[in-house]
């Protein structure tokens, strides 16, 4: 199996009067096609640990392979197209750019990597299909509910067939129902298209989606823990 | 660099598109105003020293004015006026030359027919009536009575100002109201005593005009007992002003002696008041753009402020910081390009014909708008490089933000 993501020894502080060590070293590796969940009580770095994996921000010390690129070797406009070519990533707050419909949201990636609208458009609608809202492709963010706007930032994710899909807390200001369908539609995602999906959550409901979850404490790598519904 | 110019192109017109509408509507009324700030100003000083200028050329001193010898030795009159007016005159491009007669002259004017006199003093200039509406315009200025004719040696035409009743700047100075066919005194400087007939009454609202009383030549050679062709001055127009210079050097070939000068110089206090003015204009110009550039700079500040976490967005989901930019600065055209537009229309449809029907009245004449073209061109060009400036500049410090802190405002 290939290694998606390989980090060793990350560290990151945030310099102040009084620095915060938010990762003090954590080593883990991430196969291709895997479901892992990053946990841990609310300030324990998981947060910190996507945003490094994500590209949204840089570790303070340490090494990171993502699909085999030293990432960390990237000037910021490589990243920046490393992220558009090979990440997705969910936020928390849905974060949709309300001047959009659902299907603009969706293409805006793939018509910045490619620079065409009109191919994408209909790519976009396949994959609003796939999340189960097709018939709301038109309509702008502020016309649909919380779970629906999860869904589209999810489509966006999906655009460019990304290598790993990331979700910071993805359901966190969702309802249960809502916060179900989304963890069911990345199992559903990770089972039959394969994608590697890296999830970080508090919930210990989503336990039993994921393949693997890495525990975090303090700023620490605690505990790994292979779940039973992994293959 | 076309990829990124189309998604910056599309994200500009989603967010103009589908953005807050009365944001939009206050943007492009805000930089209406601060466009039509810069052309207003500009025109409407313009307008001032455009009527100055025409007010001296086409009522005062035509393009150029020849005085008599000042040196070795300065003489009162031109002699051989005739012969030089006719070689000026052979000059291609001089339309026509007239000799004036320049006195000083007491006036005194007795209202009630009581004995009771009011006085003042005024220039009165002696002219050929025939010649001079060739080369000045009192002739088409006559507000009561008539223009002088060639043998009407007792008629007088008295400018507004000294005939007084007609609105005068210093209606207190005036001879309070000297009317059509009455007599008016004339005291010259030499100590000739004449009275004359007020034949008409002149006005072209330009006050140092508005103060001049025309006799006719033959009648200020018999006062100034000049028997030959000499005269007080000689004005000369041409048919461009601004080739004045050119004319000068011609002419300075053709009497060297004479002091020759462009009407900007003839006088020195209305030439002051000209540069001021374009100093001012160049000033309030120069303010009214630093405003519209800051406008913009505040309101694309303003709303890429609002729009940070939208930034932080777009650049975590791989939109380039280039692009965001673009998007930025092309919205900031969008919004200066409906500013000029709107500006115009408000300028060009409204406000020019408004003061051209409504025109200010000030003691140097009824004032308008002289919207000059580069002036127009220098407001269309600030507006768009300050928009250029002013949308890139926020854009460009959210662009270059930390995703994270752009997103969570951190």
């Amino acid at each position: 199996m290939n290694i998606d993501i390989k980090a060793k020894n990350l560290k990151k502080t945030y310099s102040g009067k009084v620095p915060t060590y938010a990762l003090k070293g954590v080593s883990f590796e991430i196969e291709e096609g895997e479901f892992v969940a990053i946990m841990g009580k609310s300030g324990s770095g998981k947060s910190t640990i996507l945003h490094q994996l994500g590209l949204l921000d840089s570790p303070t010390e340490g090494e990171l392979l993502i699909d085999g690129v030293d990432v960390l070797k990237l000037s910021d406009h490589e990243k920046t197209i490393f992220r558009l070519r090979r990440l997705g990533y969910v936020f928390q707050e849905y974060a949709l750019i309300f001047e959009l419909t659902a299907a603009e949201n969706v293409f805006l990636p793939a018509f910045a990597l490619n620079g065409s609208r009109r191919s994408y458009k209909e790519r976009a609608i396949e994959i609003l299909d796939k999340v189960g809202l097709k018939d709301r492709a038109d309509h702008r963010p502020n016309e649909l509910s919380g779970g629906e706007q999860q869904r589209v930032a999810i489509a966006r994710a999906l655009i460019n067939n990304p290598k790993i899909l990331f979700a910071d807390e993805p359901t966190a200001n969702l309802d249960t129902n809502s916060s179900r369908e989304i963890l069911e539609l990345f199992k559903k995602l990770n089972k039959e298209l394969g994608q590697t999906i890296v999830l970080v959550t508090h919930e210990p409901d989503d336990r039993k989606y994921v393949d693997r979850i890495f525990w975090i404490k303090d700023g620490l790598l605690e505990k790994e823990e292979k779940m039973a519904n992994a293959d | 660099m076309m990829k990124d110019l189309k998604v910056a192109f599309f994200l500009g017109y989603k967010s103009i598109v589908n953005g807050n509408k009365s944001i939009i509507v206050l943007m492009i009324f805000i930089l209406s105003l601060a466009f039509v700030n810069l052309i207003f100003t500009n025109s409407l000083l313009s307008g001032v020293t455009t009527t100055l200028d025409n007010q001296l050329i086409n009522n005062s001193v035509a393009n150029i004015v020849i005085d008599p010898q000042e040196e070795p030795t300065r003489e009162n009159y031109i002699v051989h006026t005739e012969e030089l007016r006719r070689q000026i005159q052979n000059i291609p491009g001089v339309i026509a030359t007239v000799a004036h007669y320049n006195l000083m002259a007491t006036f005194a004017y007795d209202k009630n027919k009581d004995g009771q006199y009011k006085y003042g003093s005024w220039e009165v200039i002696g002219i050929d009536p025939g010649e001079e509406p060739l080369v000045t315009g009192i002739s088409n200025h006559i507000i009561a009575g008539d223009y002088l004719e060639e043998t009407g040696s007792d008629d007088i035409v008295l400018g507004s100002d000294i005939a007084g009743g007609y609105g005068a700047a210093e209606e207190i100075r005036s001879l309070g109201g000297a009317k059509i066919n009455e007599k008016v005194k004339l005291n010259f400087g030499n100590g000739v005593q004449r009275e004359y007939t007020v034949r008409g009454v002149s006005k072209v609202k330009f006050t140092l005009i508005d103060q001049e009383a025309y006799i006719t030549a033959k009648e200020a050679k018999s006062i100034l007992q000049l028997s030959d062709d000499r005269a007080s001055q000689i004005l000369v127009k041409i048919n461009k002003t601004g080739d004045e210079d050119r004319y000068i050097e011609q002419i300075k070939k053709l009497a060297p002696n004479l002091k020759v000068r462009k009407w900007t110089e003839y006088t020195s206090m209305l030439n002051s008041i000209t540069s001021s003015f374009d100093l001012i204009t160049g000033m309030i110009g120069a303010i009214g753009l630093v405003v519209a550039a800051t406008t913009i700079f505040i309101l694309t500040y303003v709303n890429t402020i609002n729009k940070r976490r939208q930034i932080g967005i777009l650049k975590a989901i791989g939109i380039k910081d280039n692009t965001i930019i673009i998007s930025y600065v092309l919205q900031s055209f969008f919004y200066a390009i409906s500013g000029i537009i709107f500006g115009s229309i408000a300028m060009f449809c409204f406000i020019e014909p408004y003061f051209i029907s409504h025109p200010i009245a000030l003691a140097i004449g009824d004032i308008s708008l002289t919207i000059k073209e580069y002036q127009v061109a220098q407001g269309i060009f600030s507006i768009l490089i300050a928009a250029l400036i002013a949308g890139f500049v926020p854009a460009w410090r959210a662009a270059k933000e930390n995703i994270l802190k752009a997103i969570w405002g951190a």
